[in-house]
């Protein structure tokens, strides 16, 4: 005889945690450090080349990496800043990848 | 002080340096060159930093991508070493190569702030400055 138990619906409810969630979603920075012997100029060109920023921001990001040692110069997905750090590495500056910790 | 290079109206960028600066420009070509093709050289580690530092070992494809296009650029530098006018493109190639030679240089001379560069050893410090003084002028006029 048929049972008339109600068919269980198959549970359709991810079971990833909101961790691996916020993991994945959390970009990823590009990170240029400070050296003693990069002039100033170089970063600069090399940022606008790079990343096609305007005058002013590629100098206000030089600006922080000289001051405060490193600024984040890009943010987004993984594989792009991958990409970027490659291409900062290839034009000589000390570049990093790192995914942001908010 | 003379210019090094000088941009013409039709876009392309000449060279001014005289026999000594080619020949200081020629040794960092070269050096890049044979650093990044022989693991052995004092330069390879530095042409090899990691890309992303939290992980044991770098994507493969990313490490050859590297070593590849810092290959390239150092060879079109070296191919237009005697060139009196390069196009942007090989001027790049020499920016991006001579910057490469410049902090290989400061990394394997352990020259990590301004206090180690100005204790420098004086040729050591005139090759720094060199290398410094070409850089500028070549990013001014890109």
């Amino acid at each position: 005889m048929p049972s008339l138990k109600p068919l269980r619906a198959p549970d359709l409810t991810t079971t990833t945690t909101t961790s691996t969630i916020d993991e994945v979603e959390r970009p990823w920075n590009v990170v240029v450090w400070n050296d003693p012997v990069t002039p100033m100029q170089v970063v600069v060109v090399v940022f606008k080349k790079i990343f096609g920023y305007a005058d002013n921001k590629a100098t206000a990001l030089m600006l922080t990496v000289h001051h405060e040692g490193r600024a984040i110069v890009w943010s987004g997905a993984a594989d792009k800043a991958q990409s970027y750090c490659v291409k900062l590495q290839v034009a000589g500056l000390m570049a990093t990848i790192e995914q942001d910790a908010s | 002080m003379a210019k090094l290079f000088a941009r013409r109206r039709d876009g392309r960028i000449e060279v001014k340096l005289n026999d000594e600066g080619r020949a200081v420009a020629r040794e960092a070509f070269g050096r890049v060159y044979v650093a990044e093709h022989d693991s052995e050289h004092e330069w390879h580690k530095t042409l090899n930093s990691p890309i992303d530092p939290s992980r044991d070992l770098d994507d493969p494809m990313l490490v050859l991508a590297r070593q590849s296009q810092t290959g390239s650029n150092a060879e079109l530098a070296i191919a237009t070493l005697h060139e009196q006018f390069l196009t942007p493109q090989e001027a790049w190639a020499w920016l991006t190569t001579l910057q490469v030679a410049l902090r290989a240089t400061a990394v394997v001379n352990n020259i990590y702030d301004e206090d180690h560069l100005a204790a420098a050893d004086p040729v050591l410090l005139d090759y720094v400055r060199t290398l410094q003084i070409f850089l500028f002028a070549l990013a001014e006029l890109l």
